[in-house]
Parts: C-alpha cells; structure tokens; sequence
C-alpha cells in the first residue's frame, strides 16, 4: 500500500506531500521523505556512480526505514525529472515490482507535468490543485490495484 | 589507512584487551591504603599503564620482537565476574544523566549553524562522554566465560605486614572460597601465576618487621615472587601531587580530600617498580610460556591433515548430543578452551598473526558445534585481529558482520555482547572513514532499551553529518528519533541538546511540519526545564501555523500561552507572528491644513479635493510665499519635507491584522509606538534627536507593573484598540496617537497584545509605507524616510462638521431637509467661512431661517400667499457659498445651518463638501483649514415618470400630455400629489376628473399608470428674462384638495429644479419646451393609504420639447356638418387653415392639394369613418367634439353637382381654389389660408389629402440650431371629417 507520495523541488523544499493512511502520522512521512533526499541528492550528485544510466528519472528504492517499534517498515522510492524535482513514494510493500513503481512514477510525472503547467501555478510554490490531487489519488488507488492482480 | 595501533579502535583495543591481574588482599592492606583515600586497586592501578617498557617477547615463532607499551588491568577477586545487568543499566543511566548535567550552560546558548557544524571534525562534534559510555557499555559484558581475555592471567596476593602470621594469610587468601566463579566452575584453569606482595606502612614503625617477614615468605613461596612494598612514607600526610594520578578515582563525597596524602615520591617509585617487575618479568614472561606450550599442544592435536580429519569426523559424531543453544560446555582443558586461551594471549601479546590462525581454526569447530555464541565471540576477535593487522578491511568487516548477527541471532542473552560488537565495528568503519556505514551499524546496535538507542541514535546522527558529503538530512531526522527517546527516558537536556541542533538542519527550509514538531517540543522542555525565556523564543516559531490542523494550532496556542504565564512576566516579542500585520495595509492619515470629517473623507483622492477647492484657497503663490517665510523662521529646513500635524489632534494609522489560525484569538492594546522630541526654544537642524523621550520604552516598562499608561506625564497620548480575530480573519484597525506638545513626532511601529499574556512588537519599515495622502504642495521628490515623520505645530481651531439626518438610503426623488452642523471645540475663533459643494443637483444650501420651518408643510401653498417665490437663482451651481459675517463658531454652540438632499438620479451618489475658513491667530504657520466631508448615499429608483407631448389635432397652442408613471420600488407604495408645468406660458389642466384617472389613492410597488392633460400654451412670455424671473408655474393637484398643493417655486424645490433644467442641458428653444414636477408622497408604511407627510418626493422632467418634427402647426377651422341641397348643385364648403410657425425662424410654407386621394396616402372612403382610426403617437386619443355649429351656405355652383352621379372614377370631392397656396411666415407667428372644397354628394369625407411642404429659413442669430434640426420637410395633412347632409 502506498501510504505517501511526495513531490520536492529542486532546492529540498516540499511542493507537495500526501499521505494515504488514516493514522495521524503526516509528521513520521514528512520526517522519511524528508530523509529520503539525502540518498536522491547523493544519486544527482554521484552521476557518475549511475554511470548507464544516466539518463534514468527512476531511482529506485532509496531507503528501507527499519521502523522498530512501529508495525510498518516504510520503503521510498525516488524519481528525478529533468528539472531536479524529484518525487518521492512511500510504501509499506515489501515485494513491490519495480515495473509497477516505474509505471506509477510516469504517470504521476504526467499529472505533475499538467499540474504545472497550469499559468496560474508559481514555479518552486506548494501545488494546490485540487485536480492534481484527485488525480494523484486516482493512480496511488490504481497502483494498489495492479500490484494486487 | 595509518597504523591500526593509533587510531581510535586500536588505542581501544590496546587498553582493553590486556591482561588482568586478580587482586588479594587482607582487609589490613585495605585500611592502610585508604589512609590516602583509595583502594589498593586503585592505588596501583595508574602504575599499570606502562609506556616506556622494552620487554622482548617471544612467542609461537622464533623471532622475538620487543613489547613498548603495556598495560595490566587489576580486580579484586570479587569483580571478577559478569556485572549484575540491572546494576549496569543502572550505571549507565547515571553516566548519562551527569553528561547531561554538564552541558546545562550550553543549552542557553543559541543554536549552532549548520554550515560551521558540517566542516568540523569529529573530536569538535562528538560530545566527549559518549567514548566514556561506549567504555562502561562494554564493560557490562566483561569476564564472560566465552571469551578468554578477561580471564585473570595473574594473581597478586597482598598481606599486610601488620597480619598476624602473615604467611599463612597468604596461603589462606588464595584458599578461600571467594574465588571468582571463572575459577571454581572450571572455566578457566585454577592454576594461575601467583605473585606475593607484602605491604609496610610505614606510619606502623620501622620496616624491619617487614624485612623480617620477607626473607620468611621467599624462603617459603620462592625467591622471585615475593615483594615488599612500603607506603605512607609520608609522616603528616600533607603531599599534594601535581597531576594527581589518582584524580579519576576522586569519589564526589569528599571531594576536598587529597588522594594519596601520604605517599610521598618514594613510595611512589615503589609502586612503580612492584608493578613494573609484576609485568615485565612476571606475567609476559609467564604467557610467553604458556603461548609457546599451548601453541605445541594444539599443533600436536589439531594441525596437520591428519588432525583435521579426525577432528571433523569427531565433531560429526558429537552432533546429536549438543543440541542445547549454548552448545556444549568447554572446560579449560578442552581443546577448544585451549585454543580460544592461546588466541587470547597471542592478541594480548601483539601477535596478530598467531591468534587470528588460532580463532580460524576454533571458529569453524565452535561452528559445528553449534555453539552460536563462542562462534561469535571468535568471529569478533577475528576482526579485530584483521583489523589490527591492517590487512583485509573487507573481511574485518565481514567478521564484524559475522558476529554482531550471530550475537543478535542467539536472543536477548546476547543483546549486550552485540552492542560490544557492534561498537567496536563502528569504530572499524570511522577508522576507514567509512561514516555512512558506521551510522547503520549504530542504528542496528540500538535495541529495545530506549536510552541505549538514544544515545546510539544521536552517534548514528553525528556519523551522518560526518560522512562526505555531508548527509545533512538524516542528521536531522536521527537527532529527532534520538531526541524523542532521551525525552522517554527522562533525559530532558540531551532530549534538547538533540534538538538544537536538529533546528540547524530544518532552519531556513519549508518543511514546516517539521520544523513546528521540533520547536514545539524544543519549546515544552525548555519549559520544562524552568528555562522559559528560550522556551517562549521556540514557541514563537510556531505560532503561525496555518498549515497545522485545528487541533494542533489550538495545542500549539494553549502550550504557548501556559509557558508564558508560568513565566509570570509580559514577554516583548518583536515580529510577533500572531497575528500577522499586512504592512502593505498601512495607511497614516493626519490633518495640516487639511481636515477630514470622516474616514471616507480621508480616502478620497487628494485630486478631487484640490479640484473642489481650487477657487477656495488663497491663490497659490501668495500662499506658498508666506508659507515659507513663516515656516523658515520657526522650522529648521530639515524639517520643511516632513508633514505636519497639529498638536492636540491626532494621527491616524490604519492597519491590517490577520489571523492565520482557524481558531480565533484575542488581540488587545494595539497601540502604536511613537516618539516624541519635543521642541526647545532652539533646534538647530542637526540636534533633533536631543530632547527625544523614547516613550515606548517607559512604557513597556510599566506594561509589566501596572499596564497602565500614565498619560499625564507623556507628550503624546495613544489609542487602545482591542479586537477579536476569528479564525482566518482580516481586521482592520484604525489607531491615534495624539501629539500634545510641539516638536518632531515619528511613528515607530505598533505593539499589541495577545492573549493578554505576550506583547508584539512591529516596526514600521520606513520605506514601505503607501502614503495615502500625496501632498499636492510638496515637490515631487519623496523622502521616504520621513513618512511617518511629523512635525508637530500648536494647536489650531479645527472644525468639525456633521451633517443630520442623512440617511444612508433614499429612493429617487426624496427631497429632505439636513442641517449642517460645524462645531469647533478650541478656544481660538475662526473667520470668513466658505463651503462648496461638488453635487449641487443632489445638495444644496437652505437659507438660514429653514432651520425653523416645518418641512414639508411650509412648502404648501397657502391661498393667502400666493407670491412667496423666493427661489435662490442668483446662485450658480459649483458657487461658493460664504457663510455671513456674524456667524461664529466657539466653544459649546455650534453653527447650525440648513441643507436640502434630493436623490436626483438613482445609484451610488458621492458628495464632496468642502468648508474652508481662516484663522483668526494669525501667527499660526497655517493660516487656513479647510474641512472635508464626505458623504455616500445610495439612491434607489422609485417613480419612473416620462411624459409624451403632441399637438392637440383640434386647437392651436394646445397639447395633450401623456404621463407615464411606474413605480419601481418593491414595496413603496407612492401618492401622486401635484404635477406642476413650469413656465409662465404654460398651463395644465386635467383632462378627466382625478378620480376617474386614479382609482386607487396609492401608486403601488411595481404599478405602472397613465394619466393625461391638456397643456395650453398662453403664449405670455418672451425667453429672454426668463432665468432671472422667479418661476412661475401651473400646478394640477391630483388629490382633488387644491389647497393642498405644494410651491415649488419656494427655495429647495426650485434649486433643485433649476439644477435639473442644467443637468438636461438647454434645449434650442424655451418656449417649445416644458418641464414637468412631479410631486409624490410615500405611503405610509402601514398600508392606510394615508401619505406620509414627512417625506416629499420631486421628480422633474424638463425641456419636454412640445414640437413635433415640424416647425409648423396648424388647423383647419370648418364646419362640422354641411347641410346642402345637392338637387340644385354641388356643395360648396369654404374653410380656413390656419397654420402657426412656432419655431424661431422665418417659414416659407406651401399648401398642396391633391384631388386624387391615393397621392395623400389617405383613404377617402366615406364608409370607412368609423375604422379609419387615427394613427401613430394618437393611440387611443383623439377628440370627437359634438356636432354644434353646423353652417348651411348654398353658394355652390349647380353644375358641379350635376357631374356627381355619372362621375364614378373622380373624388366626390375636389379642392378648388388654388391648388397650392404659398406664404412666408415670420418667427411665432400665424396665418390664414382660406381654401374651399366642392363636394358632388352627401356624405363624410376625409379631407386629408393635402400635405404642407415647409422650408426654414436660416436665421442668422440661430445658425447653430439650423445646422443641427431637419431645415425643410413635408408634413401631410392630418385626417379631419366633413358631413355633407342633402338638406330637404
């Protein structure tokens, strides 16, 4: 289950954070995808340890968060557009396609992307849409969907 | 990588795997040395640590090498066994919380930077109790019987010289039954290397006794291993040593107590040397020894192909015996015992090569034999051997890995041996710079007990920030998880010292959540910690979290307010974030020679004002000359830009609040922060700030006792707003401050309260200030900086002006009375007093004895006087109205002066009323003041009259008017009272009864109504004196009471009219134009129908222009009917048209006849009469006069009639005489055209097919007028009817 996706500008700060649990546990999300940059940041940084793929927006799985005494362990994944606005997702799944995640990944971009686009939208402020964020909760319900079939 | 040896693991491991030397004692050696305030360990354990030793040794090899540092550990036998685990914990905790106690003072000091935090170095990082907590952690799994290293290689025995037969103490010491349980269970050989001490004091007597006892004991146990030692050589026990060794021993009882007072430098050197030859020539040589033995005896077992098999096939055997988690037991004599103590040795000896082949070899039996926990205890040793070596970092590590896993794997037994592990393999990874791993392992060291991981948490976060590059982002997020747990645990000021610096890494970026969890908490312990002046600073951060739910800004909110009432003090915080003051809002508004009446006054652009006032003021250039002459001898120049304001009358401020919460919160004592310097008798322009009175800080030091202002003592008096923000709420609050002396005033800022319990400050930034009103004088260079800077002069008279009643919302056409009051509350008086009104066609100015009439009542005509037409037409609109000479204004009285409003026109009506007067004191820098005011009031639509006029078909001069009435309120009910023509040519009368045309005594909402009336034309005046002439006007009263009709020709209702007539423009001629009033009265409210008298209501139309498109009119005078004997002959009818020119040009007109009734367009059938309806504008309207004068003549020839029957196709009637007659008429004059009909047989006749073609002629004195109106036309001739009746 996806429990938060996440959308962080290219200077670290949060555009966009959404958590899909019901506990009141937005504080420990921002806290993981928070620390979840410093992996991205050493990935943008490091290109050359990428090396083929150099031109890859996914990024993989970033950070197992051994959460000792809480019942989940969070794992994030990460994803870097060409503008270095990185996305971020967090799920409770272990065994999680990295077809499925690569899937999500671009069709989240593309609902980013529209987001955007929008001439109302500040570049490097909060995304507010409220379309955006139906949407995005649209394809974090259809990724539960297809990992389950 | 460097030496192993020196860095921090190797230094470590080099302290702490070294032999130890169990201790015996007789409890009077124990007494003698506590004389010095230590134990006997502890006395000769400073003297263990050996730097300077060169002691070859040669082990498993025959290569010696040379041993230069060493170290002994000493124990009592009773410490040697495993600590009791809770008393360690316990110890533990003790070690943490005095480390915290230590940093108390940090902790007030403001958070460090993260950019100077990032480029430090470890040791600077690290607080430096964490080396000695990894220590005591260790400890807690000391004297394990699975690892061999802490097994006592040595036994000291020490027996006092003062003990009775002390040789058999020393044989009774080693017997007892206190031995540690190593010994006695068989973990470890009993057979140890047994060295006897005998200890002298020397404060006992000489130590000949002991020389005595010495020569006895190494005749007994042998030469070599016996020693004396003699201490307190010191007589009065007063020797202070420089860098006491024993400092660390310094127990917090007595901390005044000198350790080792009476040891002096001998006893000293003693010591030294009992130790020295104790390790040197003792224990090395000793495990040199058993290395080389064992190392024989597991070459003899174990090595070699042979061996190997044989073991492995043992082992096999074995396996379904051990089954039980620890594996089997080993005693020391087992092989694997042997191995394991051979591997210890070599370790502790340096000899890195052979104890790393020995655990190789014992580690893949203890494997086999399942006996999980020496396995990992080899594994461990393993790696540090590889560490040591500096040879395969990988499989160091591997090792590490290895172990702590198995340590983990075993259960909870385990869990401190793997905290050891771990520890030691996170130093391995620091010493390769390897930090991001390093802060995993400590992340996986930290296990159930939430102080442990705390601490390991906070180390996991410094390798974070240590490692390249900086991992900055979990450096904050471990101090935070570190953090929560010290907070578990109780440990507050770590919980802090974690969070601080957490709040370097959130500085500055947008994570807001996080960034108020961390303040928030931050703040609560500081609290907690009594510590509520940095508690408050934290708290602030918070404040303003409109992203937080409500819950979380009502717990932020509350928590803050309870901080700061536990503090007891009023906290001045400056920048306050709650609520939030929208600078851009900030408006001053203040009063030089300009003064506003109202706020709306102030708001109006100055423009409008200047504009209005234009032709009020002094001419400008006079003005500005004296101006400056005056203001250059009282005012330095600096001051000439700054504004000015007048003491005793305030300064206006409006500013903006939010509330960014969703949860209301309570503001009071918005004040504004001002200064005031007040002026000496000589400023010179460069000391203003001399004499300045900071009242804001006298002030915010009362706000603490009493929180009240003595205003009696300050320049200048303050305001006080209190408001209460709702959630998300924008109040705009207006405050003042009132100078009361002279001098230079500056607003700094504004403070308020919150909650009654936290005092916010905010400074105005100069430059940000939008200063509302531009000064129309001032050159066109702004000095920002003066803005809110203001030059206070002495009080001057102010007016004030109010008008009453005005009502904020009237319907169209209300007509009041308001009367205008100008009060003026200072002592000096005022003169040549002016007012202007910009929308004279809305207000206009009454005459003062209006005060006492009765509106409306007066305004009713009396019969008795006719002429009170006292219309006020000198006065043009926009004129200035100069109130007279006498009327003065002072003190308590003020000047009332009568105003009339009538909402002309619906919509949303602004006027501008401006009052100019001068200053009697004429010292003043100001010389005159105007007062503005202005008013606002929306005007609703209420009767929409429109009237149609058009000619009167049947009489000269006559016209009939239609008017349309709709009432367009929706729930006014209207009654038509009086509809007046004006002008003295015209008069109105009813065409019907009133109460035919008006069934209803009331209009009501939404009711449309048509009425006519005949409008006549007397033709009495000229145009040309008509604006002078007072009005004079016709009136129809439509309530059937003529007495009740109201004179519009008195002053409002005349001004008024008059203001409409210009508003409409003039129209090109007077005389053929008409204006309407229309006087209405409102129902009253209940319905009765009854009109209420109080209210009066106007609507003027004028210039209804009574011209048709033609400038002629005319009539066809005939007869009626026409009796005729058509017998005899065809009936001759003579009529007379006559046509009127009422335009103001010369005519030239010409009758046309056509005998053809089709070239007219007009049907001539005699039977259509009835359906021939009048067309056009005359719907429904014509007149029938009665049949009265019927004229009979019998001129008509006979043989016209004759023609009659067998003329079928031709007219029965043709025009004869002159077919077409032409006449030049001159400007408003008639003529007549005498014309005449044959009619060939009885019947009714059409006569219209006739057309009148017109031409103007230009006239030179109206040559704009005959531009613009058509100059010729043709105007067909209208229907009009003759019966012929054949006359018996």
């Amino acid at each position: 289950m996806i429990v938060c996706v996440a959308v962080v500008g290219h200077q670290n700060n949060p555009l966009y954070i959404q958590s899909f649990t019901e506990a009141d546990d937005a504080l420990k999300l921002h806290h993981i995808v928070h620390c979840s940059l410093d992996v991205v940041d050493e990935r943008v940084n490091n290109p050359k340890k990428s090396g083929p793929t150099l031109n890859e927006t996914f990024l993989g799985l970033l950070y197992p968060t051994e959460n000792y005494k809480v019942q989940y362990v969070f794992f994030s994944y990460g994803y870097l557009t060409n503008t270095k606005v990185k996305f971020i997702l967090v799920t409770t799944d272990l065994d999680v396609r990295d077809a499925d995640v690569r899937n999500f990944f671009r069709r989240f971009h593309a609902a980013y992307v529209d987001a955007v686009s929008n001439p109302f939208h500040v570049p490097g402020k909060k995304i507010t849409s409220r379309t955006f964020a139906e949407r995005v909760s649209t394809i974090v319900k259809s990724f539960g969907l297809s990992s389950a079939t | 990588m460097a030496d192993p040896a020196t860095t921090l693991l190797g230094k470590m491991l080099l302290d702490e795997i070294t032999p130890v030397v169990m201790v015996l004692r007789t409890a009077l050696v124990e007494e003698s040395c506590r004389k010095n305030g230590v134990s006997l360990v502890q006395m000769l354990s400073p003297f263990c640590n050996f730097n300077n030793i060169d002691v070859p040794v040669r082990t498993a090899s025959d290569q010696p090498y040379r041993l230069h540092k060493f170290k002994l550990r000493l124990f009592y036998e009773s410490d040697i066994r495993q600590p009791n685990l809770e008393v360690a914990k316990e110890q533990l905790k003790q070690v943490i919380a005095q480390a915290g106690e230590q940093d108390l003072s940090e902790l007030c000091s403001d958070p460090p930077q993260i950019s100077n935090v990032v480029g430090r170095s470890e040791s600077q990082i690290l607080p430096s109790w964490f080396q000695f907590f990894n220590k005591e952690l260790m400890h807690t799994v000391s004297f394990s019987d699975h690892e061999a290293f802490d097994h006592p290689v040595a036994c000291l025995l020490v027996v006092s010289s003062k003990d009775e037969q002390p040789l058999n103490r020393f044989v009774d010491l080693f017997n007892s039954n206190k031995l540690p349980s190593l010994l006695n269970d068989g973990a470890m050989d009993p057979k140890l290397l047994k060295h006897y001490l005998l200890v002298h004091d020397n404060q006992d007597g000489s130590s000949e006794k002991a020389a005595k006892i010495l020569t006895e004991m190494r005749s007994t146990f042998g030469p070599n291993d016996c020693q004396l030692l003699c201490i307190n050589s010191s007589e009065d026990g007063q020797i202070e040593h420089q860098d006491n060794p024993w400092a660390p021993y310094k127990s917090d009882d007595s901390p005044s107590q000198h350790l080792g007072s009476f040891l002096n430098s001998d006893d000293l050197n003693e010591i030294k040397d009992v130790m020295q030859e104790l390790s040197s020539k003792h224990t090395i040589p000793y495990m040199e020894q058993k290395i080389r033995m064992l190392n024989q005896q597991v070459s003899a077992t174990r090595k070699g192909f042979r061996n190997q098999i044989k073991n492995l096939w043992w082992r096999k055997g074995k396996e379904e015996t051990s089954d039980s988690l620890q594996g089997p037991m080993y005693t020391f004599s087992s092989i694997e015992s042997q191995i394991r103590i051979l591997g210890d040795y070599a370790f502790m000896l340096r000899d890195y090569e052979l104890a790393l082949s020995n655990y190789r070899l014992i580690s893949t039996d203890y494997k086999l034999d399942k006996a999980w926990k020496r396995y990992a205890g080899v594994q461990e040793m393993m790696g540090l051997a590889y560490f040591m070596l500096d040879q395969s970092r990988k499989d160091a590590e591997y090792c590490m890995e290895n172990a702590f896993s198995t340590y983990l794997k075993i259960g909870s037994s385990s869990q401190q041996n793997a905290t050891r592990c771990g520890l030691w393999w996170v130093e391995m990874l620091k010493a390769g710079h390897q930090y991001k791993e390093a802060a995993t392992v400590y992340f996986r060291i930290c296990g159930e007990e939430p102080l442990h991981s705390a601490v390991m948490l906070e180390q996991a976060s410094y390798c974070y920030l240590l490692s390249k590059p900086p991992m900055l982002h979990k450096y904050g997020f471990h101090l935070v998880l570190s953090g929560d747990r010290y907070k578990k645990c109780d440990q507050i000021k770590h919980a802090i010292r974690t969070y601080r610096s957490a709040v370097s890494v959130y500085k500055g970026t947008t994570w807001s959540h996080i960034k108020d969890h961390v303040h928030f908490h931050i703040g609560q312990w500081y609290a907690f910690l009594e510590m509520h002046d940095i508690a408050v600073a934290h708290m602030l951060e918070v404040l303003a979290c409109s992203h937080q739910s409500k819950t979380t800004q009502e717990l932020f909110l509350r928590d803050f307010l309870r901080v700061i009432q536990k503090t007891g003090k009023t906290f001045e915080v400056l920048k306050l974030q709650l609520p939030v003051v929208n600078i851009s809002s900030l408006k001053v508004i203040f009063e030089d020679h300009r003064t506003y009446a109202s706020p709306a006054a102030a708001s109006v652009r100055e423009s409008l004002w200047s504009s209005l006032e234009e032709d009020m003021t002094p001419s400008l250039s006079n003005a500005r000359s004296n101006w400056l002459e005056v203001q250059s001898k009282l005012i330095s120049k600096s001051y000439t830009e700054s504004n000015i304001c007048v003491a005793g009358e305030p300064v206006k401020v409006d500013i903006e609040f939010k509330n960014p919460l969703q949860i209301p919160i309570s503001v009071s004592n918005i004040t504004l922060i001002c200064e005031l310097s007040a002026s000496s008798e000589e400023i010179k322009s460069d000391t203003n700030g001399s004499t300045t009175k900071r009242q804001s800080d006298d002030e915010s030091k009362m706000v603490a006792t009493t929180g009240e202002m003595s205003s009696g003592t300050s320049f200048f008096t303050l305001s006080e707003v209190d408001v209460s923000l709702g959630g998300g709420e924008t109040i705009l609050v207006q405050l003042t401050v009132t100078p009361k002396v002279e001098g230079t005033l500056k607003i700094v800022g504004v403070r308020w309260k919150l909650s009654d319990s936290v005092v916010g400050l905010y400074n105005f930034e100069p430059n940000l200030v939008k200063k509302k009103i531009a000064k129309g004088k001032r050159k066109g260079k702004s000095f920002p900086s003066n803005d809110l800077m203001f030059l206070v002069i002495k009080s001057l008279p102010k007016l004030e002006g109010f008008i009453h009643p005005l009502p904020e919302r009237v319907y169209a056409g209300d007509l009041r009375h308001l009367v205008l009051e100008l009060r003026n509350q200072s002592d000096f008086s005022v003169k040549n007093l002016k007012m202007k009104i910009s929308n004279s066609r809305f207000l206009t100015v009454g005459n003062r004895d209006d005060l006492t009439k009765d509106f409306p009542a007066f305004l009713q005509k009396t019969n008795a006087e006719q002429s009170g037409a006292d219309g006020n037409f000198s006065k043009m609109p926009q004129a200035m109205f100069s109130f007279p000479e006498d009327s003065s204004i002072q003190g308590e009285t003020p000047l009332m002066w009568p105003l009339w409003l009538r909402a002309a026109v619906p919509g949303n009506i602004s006027m501008y009323i401006t009052i100019y007067y001068e200053i009697k004191d004429v010292s003043s820098i100001i010389k005159y003041r105007m007062l503005r005011m202005h008013y606002y009031v929306q005007v609703l639509p209420s009767l929409n009259v429109s009237f149609q006029i058009s000619p009167c078909p049947s009489r000269l001069q006559h016209y009939l008017v239609r008017m349309d009435v709709e009432n367009q309120t929706n729930s006014e009910n209207f009654q038509i009272h009086q509809l007046s023509s004006v002008g003295q040519q015209w008069e109105i009368s009813l065409l019907q009864p009133f109460d035919a045309i008006f069934p209803s005594p009331s209009l009501f909402a939404g009711q449309a109504l048509s009425c006519f009336f005949m409008l006549k034309n007397c033709g009495k005046s000229t145009s040309s004196d008509k604006i002078s002439s007072p009005l004079i006007c016709s009136n129809v009263s439509l309530q059937g009471s003529a007495d009740k009709l109201f004179d519009i020709t008195s002053s409002p209702l005349a001004d008024f009219h008059y203001c409409e007539r210009l508003q409409h423009g003039v129209s090109q001629d007077d005389t053929s134009t008409v204006d309407f009033i229309l006087i209405s009265q409102p129902s009253k409210s209940d319905g009765s129908g009854i009109s209420d008298p109080q209210h009066l209501f106007s609507h003027h139309a004028c210039h209804c222009s009574t011209l048709s498109s033609s400038p002629i009119t005319w009539l066809v005078d005939r007869p009626r009917a026409v009796h005729h004997n058509f017998n005899a002959s065809f009936c001759e009818v003579n009529l007379r048209m006559t046509i009127y020119n009422s335009s103001y040009a010369a005519v030239f007109v010409r009758v046309n006849t056509f005998d053809s009734p089709s070239s007219s367009g007009q049907s001539s059938d005699a039977t259509s009469l009835q359906s021939n309806v009048p067309s056009g504008n005359q719907t429904g309207w014509h007149e029938i006069p009665v049949l009265t004068d019927i004229k009979l003549t019998s001129q008509l020839p006979p043989n016209q009639l004759r023609k009659l029957p067998s003329l079928e196709s031709v007219p029965p009637f043709i025009w004869s005489g002159s077919s077409a007659t032409s006449l030049h008429l001159e400007p408003m004059s008639s003529a007549e055209i005498p014309m005449k009909v044959c009619v060939f047989s009885p019947g009714t006749y059409d006569l219209s097919n006739y057309a009148l073609d017109w031409k103007l002629f230009p006239d030179n004195s109206r040559e704009d007028e005959a531009e613009t109106s058509q100059t010729s036309g043709t105007c067909p001739g209208y229907p009009f009817y003759l019966t012929v009746l054949q006359s018996t």
